[in-house]
């Protein structure tokens, strides 16, 4: 049989057994081919995996370290998996994580009163902070019809730039502990094992909620529909502006809330440096879960694990960047992958 | 690369500094030690050293310059069994599992280029057993020590020569954040050129970042125009000083000698040396000697200004250099009355600033415009 | 139609331009054709003739080198040849135009007539290619406008602009799938005109359609196919429509009136169920779109809305469903006023919809068969109970719902695009007629669809009718109106023309009334 009776077919949904695979098979290539290149530059491709994986699961140090790590991955890959149920691309959550993480400053801050109701008043302010933060966009997108992506993406500098002003300006610490942070928060989220705080069980948490809330409630029925073809929803009369709204401020406040969660349960300050760009990396996450709630907590762990072995493999000698091509093309190939998975091939008889 | 998430510690350095003197203490101890039980010794053969940078090593600044102390101590003690160091560690809980996989990694000490903070401080808690060294920290424990350099007072000599330098009496200022060690190098640069022009001020503009080069290629046009014939500012790249040869200004930058990038605008860099005290430190770690200090490296001893530029006069070299001597020989120029920029008085008249309020300084002296409070 | 003495004879000596000798075709679990012999001859327009699903695509697909046959052969002049590509098809003279337009939006009809062939020259100014493009419709004799944009042109322009794109490369045998869904009759008849002329120079076209009065009209043979099998090949002077409907569903379909009650009906009530009282609807632009429309409608009657598309009935649809409210005037619902309701309140007080455009307004394409099929239940119990959705329950009535529409369906979990067209629709109307117990609005239910799936709809129609609800039916299929409706109500321009009752209805009426005109008498 030669090659030319081979044709490729695009399938109108994968298997999920073969989209499963195609992901392994992505991940095995990429460490193949970052094997090699480790090989190359003289170092033990085995050994350094092994380091990794002992490094990562091997003590309840590694564990620990990625239970934080996931918190905000899956929290902002939450709101980018919650829009896109509606049809959104909120590509703002980096923005809306720091407005979120601001706006729970200033209550950890300057409202006095017991740990306990300064904390939860925190909750509100970083859930409201990143509401705050998407509210315009929402409202161009819902009623001038204004593409979301170019809004949410500017607002993100103004966020950026808003915390690094006042974490090193008006709100710095003036006590000389550190340069270009606040004073620490006068409340904070409580560990229970180690580092880990309630942060972790809040945010798979949540995701679940969120999850249950689109499978089992007429609500999540009327925005899966809204999401999927806005004229059928139209049609049967479900009411898309309300939904849009509330759909985008909820996707605003989850971004907030991982912010919040960052400085009251990770940090302990504001300062201009808290996100590790988790506002973009949610978009990747919530890419490779395909917008699954319940997804993301999966792909939120597995980008912790990439994240978390970058900074291992850099203990180890390899520079930033080939950790980070390693990691590109991780996802990189998993992307492809996952498109692969839609076709299938097959034989022409001649 | 100082990217805008790296919004830390900058520093200095030593030139000239005393021939290896570690069998003495090192100079620049500000408390000696806290009263803690030595960590125990370790045999070369066996011990880990751990660098974490905020940049990258090639940067020709502040992290290269590190990263020779680092290369002084793999010279001093070829033996040992590794030395970690990464690069680019980002001012987030990054920095906190960064440091987290040193200790993980068997480390026995630990230096923090670039003032994780809290960030540090969190593994530092979790570890007693290894030895902590925080670059611009402030926070002393039983294992955690810190270091930094008096970067004000050859930044004062270079003021001097900004004073007879400056045509216009205007000079700018391109700063990264309003930070204390910003806020002590403007007030120093400025009160060193007003011995000279008493009329001079100083206009800075912050840009967010300490490694952006367009942005502070930007910010020095925005000073030249203003009229600012002489620059200087924290900067981890040649930029300004760029700028300041192509429109025939004055320039004054950091870290290390960069000259080449602008012969004819170089006035002098504030240079900074960690070999010494780094050899100094691994030394007394393996020998079981090491408690956890709190060192600030006086000018001569890790931080000076650098040889000055071709164009510069001689005799205002020499007029600049007879006040470093001065400072050398224990005097200090920063004493009251000092008024900040709303006319009231900060340091009483006659008072000396101690080393502590020098490193934490945190307003703007009278005729510095531009940083918050 | 034709006579007899217009018995389709090809020159003498002639060789066929394409043979099809055996052809089949298999996909995974399914037989797209088998054993297809098919002949079209230099001069002849040839009618493929076929249910949805029936192998025509398929078949074509074949010839144009999009698939390969996986048995049998193709012989052009004479030689077998296999096309592994569309442009290897083309170079044999074998061209297609597709139901939906490749044709790129924003060229001009000259860029896209030169979009991709090798006689484009290399370097070419806008006027140049115009001029060719003018020289060639000149040819051809298809009045094209060389210099506009296509998106400006309108769908029956599009098509010629196809056409020409494909004669242009010198094509033989010219293949037409379903050319006159997207064309006004007056468009249609210039589309034979063209055909006619094409083949009258010894090439060939090959004319896909469902249409029997049109296959009647324009072709010379007649080729059916039913399940992937070709069943016969006829004269179309021997046919008449009747026979080629049982050929194609191989069983008898009445196309008869359908206005007779069955026994046991309910009657026609006294008091109208949905009244509309001068309605208005007005555009962005201040265009009225509907003009104060005024109509009554009664239980248990059709009343047919005809008219040329455009003329409003995409927005009387969409008032007097909830979908879009009125400028001005007022919806009635059981002498309840309607003014600030939505479609989800029109459904709840019992109004049924089957949309013009099903697939993008009526479903969600990508979403479950069961989502869709729930759509307008699913706020209320069994599927949903306080603010609840339960996807077991939804399940369950989707069940129901599929069975009442006899449609068979593997897997309710997959996307409801995967059904064909036909199931998606009976699923729609199935859909809709269990929330329509006082009316049903249904726009062009048969639009697209295949003779028995028409009759199909049109039953489900008739028994919703004898159930006593209202039925407002959109259609532009004259006989279709008058085989169900009780009154027909014309459109011209947002306004109703007429309302002509359709006991020995005057068609020349209908016609002028259609065509904006009012008869002497009724100006009298």
């Amino acid at each position: 049989m030669q090659l030319g009776s081979l044709r490729l077919q695009r399938l109108p949904s994968a298997h999920p057994g073969i989209a499963f695979a195609a992901r392994a098979a992505a991940i095995l290539i990429a460490l193949l081919v970052a094997g090699v290149g480790v090989a190359i530059s003289g170092m033990n491709p085995f050994e350094l995996g092994g380091r990794v994986i002992s490094a990562s699961f091997g003590s309840s140090f590694g564990i620990e370290d990625l239970c934080v790590l996931v918190i905000p991955l899956i929290l902002t890959g939450l709101a980018v998996a919650v829009g896109q149920q509606i049809g959104i691309w909120n590509i703002g959550a980096e923005g809306q994580f720091y407005a979120g993480a601001f706006a729970a400053s200033a209550v950890g801050l300057f409202v006095p009163g017991p740990q306990w109701m300064v904390l939860i008043l925190m909750f509100g302010a970083g859930f409201v902070g990143g509401m705050v933060w998407i509210l315009v966009p929402t409202l161009a997108r819902a009623y001038a019809n204004v593409n979301e992506l170019i809004t949410t993406l500017l607002l993100n500098f103004v966020a950026t730039l808003l915390v690094y002003y006042v974490s090193t300006g008006p709100w710095r610490d003036r006590s000389g502990m550190a340069n270009s942070a606040t004073p620490p928060l006068s409340a904070e989220v409580p560990s229970f094992w180690g580092i880990v705080h309630w942060g972790f069980p809040i945010a798979i948490g949540l995701a679940i909620l969120v999850a249950a809330a689109l499978a089992y409630s007429r609500w999540g029925y009327e925005v899966r529909l809204v999401g999927s073809n806005p004229s059928a929803a139209r049609y049967v009369g479900i009411p898309v502006r309300k939904h849009l709204i509330t759909v985008m401020l909820l996707s605003g406040g989850i971004a907030g809330l991982a912010g919040m969660l960052e400085i009251a349960g990770t940090v302990h300050r504001l300062q201009g440096g808290i996100s590790n760009s988790f506002g973009y990396l949610g978009i990747m996450v919530a890419v490779l879960a395909r917008g699954s709630p319940i997804g993301v907590i999966f792909s939120g762990a597995l980008m912790a694990f990439i994240l978390n072995s970058g900074i291992i493999l850099q203990t180890q000698g390899l520079t930033t960047s080939v950790v980070l091509a390693i990691t590109g093309f991780i996802l990189f190939l998993t992307a492809i992958g996952d498109e692969l998975s839609y076709y299938r091939v097959t034989r022409e008889r001649a | 690369m100082y990217n805008i998430r790296n919004l830390s510690r900058r520093g200095f350095l030593n030139l000239s500094a005393a021939a290896g003197t570690s069998l003495l203490l090192p100079q620049g101890l500000i408390k000696p030690a806290r009263a803690a039980e030595p960590l125990p010794a370790i045999a070369e053969e066996e011990a880990v050293i751990g660098f974490g940078h905020v940049g990258p090593i090639t940067d020709e600044g502040w992290t290269w310059a590190h990263h020779q102390g680092l290369l002084a101590v793999k010279e001093a003690y070829p033996k040992l069994a590794n030395i970690l160091e990464v690069e680019n560690v980002p001012y987030s809980a990054d920095a906190t599992r960064t440091y987290r996989q040193f200790v993980s990694e068997g480390a026995n000490m630990i230096f923090d280029t670039s003032s994780t903070g809290d960030f540090l401080h969190q593994v530092v808690k979790r570890a007693p057993e290894v030895a902590f060294m925080e670059c611009n920290g402030h926070l002393g424990m039983d294992n955690l020590g810190w270091y930094y350099l008096a970067h004000w007072y050859p930044t004062y000599v270079i003021g001097v020569a900004a004073g007879y330098l400056s045509k216009t009496g205007k000079l700018g200022y391109v700063a990264s954040f309003p930070v204390a060690s910003v806020y002590a190098s403007t007030n120093a640069f400025l009160m060193g050129a007003r011995t000279v022009n008493p009329e001079a001020t100083l206009q800075t503009i912050v840009i967010n970042s300490w490694f952006d080069p367009q942005a502070a290629t930007q910010a020095g046009t925005a000073l030249i125009d203003n009229g600012c014939d002489f620059l200087f500012g924290i900067m981890d790249e040649a930029g300004y000083l760029q700028v300041a040869e192509k429109r025939g200004v004055w320039a004054a930058m950091w870290n290390t000698d960069i000259r080449r990038y602008g012969p004819n605008s170089y006035v002098s860099s504030v240079i900074i040396d960690f070999k010494d005290f780094y050899v100094d430190q691994v030394g007394k770690r393996l020998a079981g000697t090491w408690t956890p200090g709190e060192y600030l490296f006086p000018m001569g001893g890790g931080v000076d200004r650098d040889t000055w530029g071709q164009n510069v006069p001689k005799e205002v070299g020499k007029a600049a250099d007879e006040v470093r001597q001065k400072i050398v020989d224990g005097w200090s120029p920063f004493v009251g009355e000092l008024k900040d920029k709303d006319g009231k008085v900060r340091v009483e008249e006659g008072q000396k600033m101690t080393e502590m309020e020098l490193y934490n300084w945190d307003w703007s002296v009278d005729g510095v415009t531009g940083l918050e409070g | 139609m034709k006579e007899t003495e217009n018995r389709f004879v090809p020159p003498a000596g002639a060789a066929p331009i394409i043979q099809l000798q055996g052809v089949a075709k298999y996909f995974p679990g399914v037989v797209a054709n088998e054993d297809v012999d098919l002949e079209v001859m230099p001069g002849e327009i040839h009618a493929l003739l076929g249910e949805n699903g029936a192998g025509k695509s398929t078949l074509m697909n074949i010839l144009t080198g999009i698939y390969q046959a996986d048995a049998g052969e193709i012989i052009i002049d004479g030689y077998q040849r296999t096309f592994a590509t569309p442009l290897q098809a083309i170079g044999a003279g074998i061209g297609m135009v597709h139901q939906h337009f490749k044709l790129v939006q924003a060229f001009t009809v000259a860029e896209n007539i030169h979009l991709g062939w090798s006689d484009t020259p290399r370097r070419a100014s806008a006027a140049v290619l115009e001029g060719r493009t003018a020289e060639l419709a000149e040819k051809f004799n298809l009045q094209v406008r060389p210099g506009a944009v296509v998106s400006d042109l309108s769908t029956g322009e599009q098509q010629r602009v196809e056409i020409l794109r494909v004669l242009a490369r010198q094509a033989r045998l010219l293949i037409l799938d379903e050319p006159t869904a997207v064309l006004t009759p007056a468009e249609a008849r210039e589309l034979f005109l063209a055909l006619r002329e094409f083949v009258s120079g010894g090439n060939a076209v090959i004319f896909i359609s469902h249409k029997l009065d049109e296959v009647m009209e324009i072709s010379d043979r007649i080729s059916i196919l039913r399940g992937g099998r070709k069943i016969a090949t006829k004269q179309t002077a021997e046919c008449d429509p009747h026979m080629l409907a049982n050929l194609m569903v191989g069983r008898e379909i009445v196309l008869a009136d359908m206005r007779t009650r069955a026994p046991g009906a309910a009657p026609v009530s006294r008091e109208p169920v949905l009244v509309l009282d001068k309605v208005s609807v007005v555009d962005g632009g201040g265009g009225r779109l509907l003009d104060e429309v005024s109509l009554e409608l009664r239980a248990g009657e059709i009343l047919g809305i005809a008219g040329v598309a455009g003329n409003g009935q995409r927005e009387l649809s969409q008032v007097l469903t909830g979908v879009r409210r009125a400028s001005s005037g007022q919806v009635v619902v059981g002498g309840e006023t309607l003014n600030g309701a939505n479609a989800a309140d029109f459904a709840a007080l019992g109004i049924g919809h089957i949309p013009e455009d099903r697939l993008n307004s009526g479903l969600a394409p990508a979403m479950s068969i069961t989502v869709n099929a729930v759509m307008r239940e699913y706020a209320r119990p069994p599927v949903s109970s306080g603010g609840g959705y339960n996807p077991r329950a939804a399940q369950l009535l989707a069940v129901d719902i599929a069975r009442a529409a006899d449609v068979a369906i593997p897997d309710f979990g997959m996307p409801v695009r995967n059904l064909s067209g036909g199931n998606q629709q009976r699923l729609v109307a199935r859909r809709e007629m269990r929330i329509a117990d006082k009316v049903l609005v249904a726009a062009y239910p048969s639009r697209g669809l295949d003779v028995g799936a028409i009759n199909t709809m049109l039953r489900y129609i008739v028994e919703l009718r004898d159930a006593g609800a209202g039925v407002v039916l959109i259609s532009e299929e004259l006989e279709e109106l008058l085989n169900l409706s009780d009154r027909i109500a014309v459109f011209y321009e947002g306004r109703i023309m007429g309302i002509v009752q359709n006991d020995n209805p005057d068609i020349e009426e209908i016609g002028l009334l259609m065509g904006g005109r009012k008869k002497k008498k009724a100006a009298a």
